[in-house]
């Protein structure tokens, strides 16, 4: 096990398009990163899914690297990240905000498949190192960020936040 | 360099309140995205961009004020938002090459 107290740097960043994808058959969505010069727009079949165009945004990814140990974790299964500003009280997202008490403000690290029917999301460490990252050059005395996987919100579609993408500037095209 | 000092030495227009704090550095970008991965805390953000996703990107890496250039005004939720946040907010009637060019005659780097 590693004793590192890891400082971590982004790594690997990428420039490119958020895509969303819905599927009229079961109401699924679906995200993927492209780093294609224009965002892809095609409809598809994927065994019981017809994924359609929903929209995209102009996006950034990009992974976690320790300086002091070189360890890196992968970030592929993170499509953006989300400032929750959910007031449903039976939210676990809220519920999380709340435990963690004043100045603490709750990013949901959005993954793939919102309908999480694969029972995946982004994964602990990913998340782990989120928070570790964002946290570690905070000025602001008692101020407190905390990331969770997107399978905390109540529903991805009535979960509020603000989601940080450049939504719009894809229509330059 | 102190917030006030800036603000009177820029010619900035304050939106909220702020607290008077030292900033460290700047950074200039109109894309969220890029804001994530390029601002760092206790900096200075000079944009364009006035939606709300601003705020979310600039309150995680911990930007200590932002100007918006060209007159720019942000709606009241984005400001609210702001104040919630703790980031200043400042508005300069010039583009962004001259507020760039104001800030490194004042010996801001």
């Amino acid at each position: 096990m590693s004793t590192c107290n890891h400082k971590w740097e982004m790594a690997d960043i990428r420039h490119g398009y958020l895509v969303m994808e819905g599927c009229p058959r079961c109401g699924g969505r679906a995200a993927f990163f492209s780093t294609e010069a224009i965002a892809p727009i095609d409809e598809y079949q994927e065994g019981d899914h017809y994924w359609v165009y929903l929209g995209s945004s102009q996006a950034t990814k990009f992974n976690l690297k320790c300086v002091e140990c070189g360890k890196r974790v992968n970030l592929d299964d993170m499509m953006g990240l989300m400032m929750s500003t959910c007031d449903d009280p039976e939210c676990a997202v809220v519920k999380i905000g709340k435990k963690e008490g004043k100045g603490t403000w709750v990013y949901v690290a959005l993954c793939a498949d919102s309908t999480h029917a694969s029972g995946k999301c982004v994964g602990a460490e990913g998340i782990k190192a989120l928070n570790e990252y964002f946290n570690q050059n905070i000025k602001v005395p008692g101020k407190k960020i905390t990331v969770v996987p997107c399978d905390q919100c109540c529903n991805i579609d009535r979960c509020k936040g603000i989601v940080i993408a450049d939504t719009g500037l894809t229509e330059i095209y | 360099m102190k917030l006030s000092e800036l603000a009177n030495k820029a010619g900035l227009k304050a939106i909220n309140k702020y607290k008077d704090d030292n900033f460290e550095g700047v950074y200039i970008s109109d894309m969220v995205s890029d804001i994530i991965t390029g601002a760092k805390a206790n900096t200075l953000l000079i944009t364009l961009q006035t939606h709300k996703s601003l705020i979310a990107a600039a309150n995680l890496v911990d930007v200590s004020a932002i100007v918006f250039v060209k007159g720019k005004t942000p709606a009241a939720d984005v400001i609210e938002l702001a104040d919630k946040a703790g980031i200043g907010l400042f508005v300069s009637e010039v583009d962004t090459w001259s507020m760039a060019l104001k800030l490194f005659n004042m010996g801001v780097r």
